[in-house]
């Protein structure tokens, strides 16, 4: 039976770590040489919620539209929209909480 | 004990290491497979995929402290449990093609161990999880490199954070975490660690 060093962490505290955290490599990678492609994916670049995430996305894709058309007039609704929908969402929010919009 | 196949616990800078500790599925030494500026530090092993026992989880994370601690200490990026390769080849394959990521991810952890705080409110202690996140920010943001928010998965459990700390930080961060008790009342403080940086490294690499 292995005796806890000092400093040896608790099991929790390990499996918290090592099952959810740390590098991953598909399995396709660790297995084969011929005729793969390896991606990384640095998802932590940004630390960013997954939804600030795909919004930058969805903006960075609508400017990368907007660019390609020449049609830029258009990118100046993006900030009304934005704004409206969480004025909306806001509402919703007080609504569900009971408290009346102003 | 050896095996056909090899299992990774992470990737430090270049260097021949051979550490005399146990690794997962009983195996040892750990040694390192080296690929131009990266080293992967591993054991052999039969099974290409290692039960996940408790002993299994234990070896993996004593293997990785055994690297942190190793002659002064080294930067090392952990491995999520059981990537096992088929072989040196395969490895060298990976450690050539992320090559940039993992040298950066290195460079992001350089002199930096894993630390985790938790703080567990008394039964009917009532805190408010922001207010003390933010003065534990305060209290603790200087000491860490960076640090990221855990699940809270019990509203008892009003802070749950890890911390990237240096070496030589780590026994000012250790204080500055046990003065966190006498700043609240009815608050138990936890400190876990050192580990290594497992919560401050995202790379995923995958096959297409």
């Amino acid at each position: 039976m292995a005796t806890q060093t000092p400093g040896s962490a608790s099991l929790a505290e390990v499996l918290d770590r090592i099952l959810d955290k740390g590098v991953v490599i598909d399995v396709w990678a660790r297995v084969s040489v011929v005729g793969i492609e390896i991606l990384t994916v640095e998802a932590r670049v940004v630390v960013a919620s997954v939804d600030t995430f795909l919004t930058y996305a969805s903006e960075i894709s609508k400017i990368e539209q907007a660019s390609q058309t020449g049609d830029m007039d258009e990118l100046s609704d993006l900030e009304i929209e934005t704004t409206a929908a969480r004025e909306h969402s806001q509402d919703v929010e007080r609504a569900q909480m009971g408290i009346a919009s102003e | 004990m050896s095996g056909n196949h090899l299992y990774v616990y992470g990737v430090v800078e270049a260097e021949d290491l051979e550490l005399d500790v146990e690794g997962v599925e009983g195996a040892s030494p750990v040694r390192t497979v080296d690929h131009r500026t990266l080293s992967a530090v591993v054991t052999d092993i039969d099974d290409m995929e290692p039960e996940r026992t408790d002993e299994n989880a234990q070896a993996h994370d004593r293997v990785l402290r055994a690297v942190l601690d190793h002659e002064g200490g080294r930067t090392v990026v952990p491995m999520q449990f059981g990537m096992t390769f088929k072989g040196a080849r395969e490895l060298k394959n990976v450690l050539r093609s992320g090559r940039r990521a993992f040298t950066k991810a290195l460079r992001d952890v350089d002199g930096g161990v894993e630390r985790g705080v938790k703080l567990v409110a008394d039964e009917g202690v009532d805190l408010d999880p922001e207010r003390v996140e933010a003065e534990v920010a305060e209290w603790l943001d200087g000491l860490a490199v960076e640090s990221v928010a855990n699940d809270r998965y019990s509203d008892r459990l009003v802070l749950n954070r890890s911390y990237l700390v240096l070496r030589e930080e780590t026994e000012a961060f250790e204080t500055a975490v046990d003065d966190l008790e006498d700043v609240y009342d009815g608050v138990t403080v936890k400190q876990s660690g050192p580990f290594a940086p497992y919560s401050f490294v995202d790379i995923r690499i995958g096959a297409q």
